[in-house]
């Protein structure tokens, strides 16, 4: 027990560390590097609490697509990001103060935390079903929460049709290779035999 | 284990044809060539209007859905009634103006019948992880819409600012609900209502996440100071959209923030009328006075909202079933005035373009004085001067505030009221003393021609017969407070 | 023959009259609006006098309740006509006056753009001068008191295109305010004394109160002197006294036929009716009566040596009404109440006929009233002159004009009271018929004779009024050269005590009146002599030496000042109360409403209130990390709240 709380205080550590990584590097790169080291030490994190398939989830997506997917933007775009953090220095005593404030408070109320076992007796039903971690998941994603479920793909939907509508343009002046058009092509159309008399083909 | 019993499914019928037809109408818009919009509009005008069929076909009577998760009774119906009705009169009001501005896209109507179906989610919301879904469906919806004048400047710096703010604010919401499962272990709006009556006072624990989860809802309905967004916004967005904004998002917002109000924490009533004491006095302040310096009819409409606002939180706070009774009759009658406004704005074209400026309605009365007419009909009722409707909205507010004991904020209601209304009546008098300036494009469109009769009309003539409007949303308040 | 609907008619066809000339003049034209008021008016003199014949005739007392006014607590007033003598001699002295001066305005007025409108305020002034003489109580005296006071107000400013005029207008205005607040402070006095302000209730109870004493600023005061001299206050603001008749010569900025009736004949004479009406009250308040001598003695002296010096026409004879209205009250002052209505009544005559005269003299120069631009017009306008020459001699009291009749009898009665106040008042008067003669003769001779001091196309224009003004003339100079001679066994002579039958009182030992029947000869003859003497001088002065007045005034040159600045009285005024009024009023105004209550109240809050729009105008910087900072300081504010509550 002692090696997983010296694990979970590691891990905890590295990923405040990160989070403060992501914020304060001056090279965006770095920034989206810090939350990938984030991501993976939450993923850790879920593994010590025996949460298995949301540590992978956590790492495939989030790493594998989301992380990504920030870096190749972060690199393609051209953005001063030294110009967008100039108040930086300016506001960070006010908002640090804010900031050091809410957390003080937050401390204090989670110091009020007591965990009522009556209260939370109808939670761990599938831990104690010795269920896979994803079969548990399933069970209850597909039933009880069936609607958010739906609901969820609805927002995906959503954010899929504002992606197409705020960004796709039809640029009629790029030239682009219409494979469809290419393959449906006939001999017929595109080529042409032309019987040329001897002596006045030049 | 056992497996789950297959789900209730009736209670959500409406939403799910909703969300069907958005797609079909999705599928039917790709399909077509361009220049289908006005169709698909109408036809999502239609759908909107099936709904609210199907829901009335419902009935006001108490059904629980999908474990309890859902909630259908005469409050939802109340609310859904307003919010289908200002989805569907938005969509086709907006039709002429999107078509000059070059943005009549089929993906709008589409996109404000998901939205529409997040806020109906919302309305009936019975648990928080179905309220913060159907609060995101309708947020996403809602970016979209707001930068769908993707051209221009203004509208996707609007969208990308409500986004932005937007996603801090879901993000606290749902710090909230956290917060709130952590300390009683439920989502469950019936399970946090037993566990609350059975509690004498709440933990700090709980208070901070019911606090959090109000400062989330109190971004959506817009009240100060989680009210910045608003004026950037609603300036920055298609006319359309900004009247929508200001009518079916804000009404779905507050049915939501009354039901998790009262539903669960009823009897918390003591130590949250605090916050919602603060909300209601600091939006009231604010929308009086900020309005005053406005020069932009869409950002004074903003602070209006803003004040408005607070007037129906008068309602909430008193938390009594007068109350809730106000807050809905206030609603309703803020839906009527401000969706004629907007119809109102909307008219407002001059060589083809839209004007937006307050300037720009000098001397209407002697260029289009039946549009001058209903503009007066307006402003006089949003400032709440009788006879007109919303003299009476603020009046149920005002009486359930006094017999709730909370005197004092009836009095800065009426104060306030007092220095908003400098704005209100300055348009009146801009549009019927001052030098006329060009006069605006004729004809005003049918659709909204339409509009703004109906609305002026019912705005004006409230008084003659506001019995069906007060017997429902008493019918709808007492829903609420049923145990 | 009924009293009732006669008084009625009397009193209330100039109101309908004025009615119908104020709100048809568009319908009725100007002619209408004339014949309307006029009719009305002459109608109403001609049934004054059967009137008051009736009145006399039946005697006591007659009240005509019209109406209900208010009823709270012991307050119960009605509307209602009190008929007895004197208010039918103030009836048709009043009417008849009026009724002359109607017919008179038609062809002075003949010019002016609103004839409907003057009309109209000539016949409600009518209207309202005899609901104050009718009435029985004292809350609708002061009602008929303050709307003569409105008409005097708007006719003074009739012509409300000249700055003199507005100034004269609220002059006349302020200044009678003192007096009616002194009157209104009277009127509570007499119902604390009373509990009642109906006349016939005080004039019951006034033996009873006359020794009861009233806390008044600490000092315990004779109650009924007190309310006495409160009420003579009034008085004495409306008849223009000394200290309070700075307004009167102003007045004469209105038109002439507004001068004749409210500033000579009715409205001034107000304050003497007034004292009169309430004589069972003054009489049992002696130190009030001696007051009311002295003031009237003081005043009739005052005013006479003004009117030495004055050179408009119409001022010195607006002196000369003030002067008269001094022997008016002093004849009440010595308990000679009759003798005052007397020389009320005659008064009323011809000092109206002098106006008239001198309007028609400055409407024969086309509206100079400067006497040092007159002279020789006696024999240009024959009429005027001779008509004049009526009034001055009847005002001046020579024998067997009407005049003398009054003025010899306030005289002889106030010697006969044979008190201190009485040989002062007696004294004084005696000087001032001498004066009186003298300032009339003045005026006669530098108008009328001698060299014409006018340009020669304003001589040449020179003519006689026509008709319609000269008949009025005529009337009244009827009435100023007969009227002493028929009436004076009415008024103070043998039939007196069947006359006034009791609504005059005078306590048993003051009968002044009788006891002046038996004076010595000299003191019957002294007035006379005096005036003749004055006529000598002016004669004198204006006519064999005309260089004469100059060399005096140049004498005595501080003297003739102080007489010619009416002794400095409006510039005193004007440095006491006006400026320090104007200055507390700017002070009140810019730093007290201005800065104080406009400050923090109106201007303060919306200008706080536009400052306050800036600013959360300017909080909505644009900057999305602004909004959310701001978010972010409201949850950590509630929960902060939630923690520390």
């Amino acid at each position: 027990m002692i090696l997983e709380a010296i694990v979970f205080y590691i891990f905890s550590a590295v990923v405040v560390g990160a989070g403060v990584g992501v914020i304060a590097a001056r090279n965006p790169v770095h920034s989206v590097l810090f939350l990938i080291l984030a991501f993976f030490t939450a993923a850790g994190l879920f593994i010590l609490m025996g949460a298995e398939f949301l540590a992978f989830i956590l790492v495939i997506v989030y790493v594998g697509a989301v992380a990504v997917l920030f870096l190749f933007v972060v690199m393609m775009l051209d953005i001063d990001f030294e110009r967008l953090r100039s108040g930086f220095v300016r506001y960070l005593p006010v908002g640090a103060g804010v900031g050091l404030l809410l957390l003080v408070e937050l401390v204090l109320i989670f110091g009020t935390w007591e965990v009522a076992p009556k209260r939370l007796s109808s939670v761990p039903v599938y831990a104690r079903a010795r269920l896979t971690n994803t079969r548990a998941l399933g069970d209850i994603l597909y039933t009880r929460y069936v609607f958010a479920f739906e609901m969820a793909g609805l927002i995906l939907l959503v954010a899929m049709i504002g992606a197409i509508i705020l960004t796709l343009r039809h640029r009629t002046e790029v030239r682009r290779q219409r494979i469809a058009a290419q393959l449906a092509r006939t001999p017929k159309e595109s080529v042409e035999v032309v019987k040329v008399p001897i002596g006045e083909g030049a | 284990m056992a497996h789950e019993a297959l789900p209730v499914l009736a209670p959500a019928a409406p939403e799910m044809f909703l969300a069907a037809a958005a797609m079909a109408l999705l599928i039917f818009g790709v399909t077509r060539p361009n220049g289908s919009a006005r169709l698909i509009s109408w036809l999502a005008a239609f759908a909107l209007v099936l709904a609210l069929l199907g829901e009335f076909a419902l009935g006001g009577e108490r059904r629980v859905g999908y474990y309890g998760m859902f909630v259908t009774d005469s409050f939802s119906l109340f609310m859904k009634t307003l919010v289908l009705l200002g989805s569907a009169l938005t969509i086709v009001m907006g039709l002429k103006y999107n078509e000059d501005r070059g943005i009549a896209r089929f993906e709008f109507p589409v996109l404000i019948l998901l939205a529409a179906t997040g806020m109906m989610v919302m309305v009936s919301a019975n648990d928080l992880i179905i309220l913060f879904v159907g609060l995101e469906l309708q947020n996403v919806a809602l970016y979209v819409v707001a930068s769908f004048e993707r051209e221009g400047v203004r509208s996707p710096e609007a969208g990308l600012k409500y986004f932005v703010l937007s996603a801090l604010s879901s993000g606290l919401l749902l710090y909230g609900i956290s917060l709130i499962y952590g300390f009683t272990g439920t989502t469950s709006f019936a399970a946090l209502a037993t566990l609350a009556a059975g509690t004498a006072a709440p933990g700090i624990g709980l208070i901070i996440g019911i606090v959090f989860v109000v400062v989330g809802l109190a971004f959506k309905v817009s009240a100060v100071p989680f009210h910045m967004w608003t004026p950037d916004v609603y300036e920055g967005a298609p006319t359309p959209v900004t009247a929508f904004f200001s009518v079916a998002p804000k009404l779905a917002a507050f049915a939501l923030f009354v039901r998790f109000m009262i539903v669960p924490f009823a009897p918390f009533l003591s130590e949250w009328r605090q916050i919602i004491v603060f909300l209601s006095i600091a939006s009231m302040a604010l929308g009086a006075v900020a309005g005053i310096a406005q020069e932009n009819i869409k950002r004074l409409m903003a602070y209006s909202a803003i004040g408005h606002v607070g007037y129906a939180l008068i309602g909430l706070a008193a938390g009594t079933e007068e109350g809730i009774r106000g807050v809905l009759v206030y609603l309703s009658i803020y839906f009527l005035m401000t969706l004629g406004a907007f119809a109102v704005i909307l008219s407002m074209r001059r060589n083809g373009r839209m004007v937006e400026g307050i300037n720009d309605l000098a001397g209407l009365s002697r260029t289009q004085p039946a549009l001058a007419l209903a503009l007066a009909i307006f402003m006089f009722s949003l400032a709440g001067i009788p006879p007109t409707a919303g003299f009476f909205g603020k009046l149920y507010v005002f009486l359930a505030a006094i017999n709730a004991n909370l005197v004092g904020l009836a009095v800065v209601g009426v104060l306030t009221s007092v220095v908003a209304s400098f704005y209100y009546v300055r348009i009146v008098k801009i549009a019927y003393f001052d030098e006329p300036a060009a006069p605006f494009d004729r004809p005003i469109a049918a659709e909204l021609k339409g509009v703004l009769i109906v609305t002026a009309l019912l705005t004006l003539f409230f008084f003659v017969h506001p019995g069906p409007l007060i017997g429902g949303a008493k019918a709808a308040a007492a829903s609420l407070f049923l145990r | 023959m009924a009293l009732a609907p006669l008084a009625l008619a009397v009193v209330f066809l100039p109101l309908a009259a004025s009615a119908i000339a104020g709100l048809f003049a568009r319908a009725i034209g100007d002619r209408g609006a004339q014949l309307v008021t006029c009719g009305a008016v002459i109608v109403s003199a001609a049934i004054s006098i059967p009137l008051l014949r009736e009145i006399v005739l039946s005697g006591g007392p007659h009240v005509v309740t019209i109406a209900q006014w208010m009823a709270v607590g012991r307050l119960d007033i009605a509307w209602s006509l009190r008929l007895d003598t004197l208010s039918g001699i103030m009836m048709a002295t009043v009417t008849i006056v009026s009724a002359t001066i109607h017919v008179y305005s038609i062809g002075y007025m003949a010019e002016d753009p609103s004839i409907p409108r003057f009309m109209s305020y000539l016949s409600l002034f009518t209207f309202f001068m005899l609901s104050l003489v009718t009435a029985n109580n004292l809350v609708q005296l002061f009602f008929g008191w303050e709307g003569v006071g409105l008409l005097s107000y708007l006719l003074i400013g009739f012509w409300h295109e000249r700055d003199s005029a507005n100034a004269a207008a609220i002059k006349a205005f302020v200044v009678n305010r003192v007096g009616d607040f002194g009157f209104a402070l009277g009127i509570f006095a007499v119902f604390l004394l009373f509990g009642s302000v109906n006349l016939p209730t005080i004039f019951a109870k006034a033996p009873e109160v006359a020794h009861s004493t009233i806390d008044f600023l600490g000092w315990q005061a004779p109650s009924l002197t007190l309310a006495s001299i409160l009420l003579f206050i009034g008085a004495m603001g409306k008849s223009a006294q000394i200290g309070l008749h700075t307004w009167l010569p102003d007045a004469m900025e209105g038109p002439t036929p507004v001068s004749a009736l409210i500033h000579a004949a009715t409205m001034v004479t107000a304050g003497v009716f007034m004292v009169v009406r309430l004589s069972p009250l003054f009489e049992y308040a002696p130190g009030a009566l001696g007051l009311v001598a002295v003031v009237g003695g003081t005043t009739a002296i005052f005013a006479a040596t003004i009117g030495m010096a004055q050179n408009d026409i119409k001022r010195v004879i607006a002196y000369s009404t003030c002067s008269q209205l001094g022997y008016m009250f002093f004849a009440a002052g010595v308990s000679a109440f009759a003798a005052g209505m007397f020389h009320l009544f005659t008064h009323a005559f011809f000092k109206a006929l002098l106006f008239l005269g001198s309007g028609s003299v400055i409407h024969a120069l086309g509206g100079e009233q400067d006497m040092r631009r007159m002279g020789g017009l006696w024999n240009k306008i024959p009429i005027t002159y001779a008509m004049m020459w009526i009034g001055s001699l009847s005002l001046a009291g020579i024998p067997f004009f009407s005049g003398y009749y009054s003025k010899d009898a306030i005289l002889a009665a106030a010697w006969a009271s044979g008190t201190g106040v009485g040989r002062y008042a007696f004294s004084l008067g005696l000087f001032t018929a001498f004066m009186t003669a003298f300032y009339s003769w003045r005026l006669l001779f530098m108008t009328f004779h001698g060299r014409p001091r006018a340009g020669e196309d304003v001589m040449h224009h020179v003519h006689e009024s026509p008709w319609v003004m000269l008949i009025p003339v005529f009337v009244l100079a009827a009435g100023a050269t007969f009227a002493g001679y028929f009436m004076e066994k009415y008024f103070i002579g043998s039939e007196s005590a069947a006359f006034w039958n009791g609504s005059i009182f005078v306590l048993p030992g003051h009968n002044t009146v009788a006891a002046a029947r038996h004076v010595p000869l000299y003191i019957g003859l002294l007035p006379t002599f005096f005036a003749l003497a004055g006529i000598a001088v002016a004669f004198v002065g204006y006519i064999l030496q005309p260089e004469l007045p100059a060399r005096l005034a140049f004498r005595f040159r501080a003297l003739y000042l102080l007489v010619l600045n009416k002794f400095y009285f409006d510039e005193a005024y004007d440095r006491l109360f006006v400026r320090s009024a104007f200055v507390m009023g700017d002070g009140l105004w810019k730093s007290g409403d201005g800065t104080v209550i406009d400050g923090l109240g109106p201007d303060g809050i919306s200008a706080a209130t536009r400052d306050l729009a800036r600013q959360a105008s300017r909080l909505q910087s644009g900057y999305v990390y602004h909004y959310a900072f701001v978010m972010l300081i409201g949850v950590v504010g509630l929960v902060t709240w939630y923690l520390v509550r």
